[in-house]
């Protein structure tokens, strides 16, 4: 059996989680109360039907999976005092890269949103950056060469 | 001519085929940066999509993920671009050289932002595509509508873990089609997707694609 995997999540992102399992649980209660539209007498199955047979199975995949992640979820904490100076999860890093000057937040996967600045842990960049410190240069070379100089890291 | 689908009322055959061919049309239009780095004949938004939905399928199957519904957020996922337009991060107040030739070369690198600036245009593109998405399938049937648009919003959130997955093919697609063309034109390499993609995978599989991709395209030095 393979190990289940762990989360890390920020106190927001844990936040959002658990009001989108209550929401679901709700809609679940209120989906299995008798709101399944009829399936007419036809050889053709009614498509409404069919959608909230979907969404239902996808609604039940998705609590499970909250589950699973509420059940095994790490909080990322506010780092101590000499840790503050390394990145860490939760960290806001500023960066020069090519000379242009780029600000990212570790999160773990499932906040990560790169769009919004938030790169995962995972990345190959954002695992890369982990336990480094201001003045710092990381290079990612496979197979473009990519210097990223660590200018500041903070925490909120 | 009675077909029991339409007496049941499931949708306005009408209003099926405006549907049909308002997003035909997203066949004819080329994906923004294909046009800056000068392709002659350029991927369309279409293509994009048509590709990813076979990548989320077939790589789809190795991961725990529901495939149905990933591949149904690939093929919607750019469906508000048919009228919101296609945009790159270039786009967002970066300025074009005035000789299109040089275009290319601003492919070289990652365009970089602060973190409001992206806040910023995440949320203005955002609230532009949700518009243009509403428009179009205004004319659906009301859970049809409601469902692409649920996967649209799923996608752009990342809530799900179809969505994640799908948000990182597309970054595969596009920087597959980069190397392509690169190789194609035997211009410039385009490093830019590649690094814009090392900050954006982060799923073990679509790591390991994505050096494959790297494999078979890029020259080793």
């Amino acid at each position: 059996m393979s190990e289940q995997k762990k989360y890390f999540l920020t106190e927001q992102g844990l936040k959002e989680l658990k009001k989108e399992y209550q929401i679901l649980k709700e809609l679940r209660n209120a989906k299995t109360k008798g709101e399944a539209p009829n399936v007419l007498e036809s050889e053709d199955l009614n498509p409404e039907y069919l959608s909230f047979q979907e969404d239902l199975e996808f609604l039940e995949t998705r609590l499970t999976e909250l589950e699973n992640i509420l059940e095994s979820f790490s909080l990322i904490k506010k780092p101590s005092k000499t840790d503050a100076k390394k990145v860490g999860l939760g960290a806001i890093v500023t960066v020069q890269v090519n000379g242009d000057k780029d600000e990212f937040t570790l999160v773990g996967t499932l906040e990560a949103n790169p769009a919004l600045g938030k790169i995962s842990d995972e990345s190959p960049v954002g695992n890369a950056l982990l336990g480094h410190k201001v003045g710092d240069e990381i290079t990612i070379s496979s197979p473009v060469k990519t210097i990223y100089k660590i200018k500041k890291i903070r925490y909120s | 001519m009675k077909n029991p689908v339409f007496k049941r009322g499931f949708m306005i055959m009408t209003k099926i085929v405006k549907f049909f061919h308002e997003i035909g049309k997203l066949k004819d239009m080329p994906r923004r940066g294909w046009v800056l780095i000068g392709e002659k004949n350029p991927a369309s938004i279409m293509d994009h999509s048509y590709r990813m939905a076979m990548m989320t399928w077939i790589l789809g199957n190795k991961k725990r993920i529901n495939t149905n519904r990933a591949i149904k957020i690939a093929l919607i996922h750019d469906l508000c671009e048919l009228y919101a337009g296609d945009t790159t991060p270039y786009d967002n107040g970066f300025k074009l050289p005035k000789d299109k030739k040089e275009w290319p070369k601003i492919f070289d690198c990652w365009p970089r932002f602060s973190r409001q600036e992206k806040i910023n245009n995440f949320t203005r593109k955002h609230k532009k595509e949700q518009a243009a998405l509403t428009k179009l399938t205004s004319q659906l049937e009301p859970f049809l509508k409601k469902e692409i648009m649920e996967l649209w919003k799923d996608y752009e959130k990342g809530t799900s873990k179809e969505a994640r997955f799908v948000r990182q093919i597309n970054r595969l697609e596009t920087l597959f089609q980069a190397f392509e063309y690169s190789k194609q034109s035997k211009k410039r390499p385009y490093h830019s997707w590649w690094v814009g993609a090392e900050e954006h995978i982060d799923d073990p599989l679509l790591k390991e694609f994505m050096h494959e991709i790297a494999k078979k395209f890029y020259p080793k030095k």
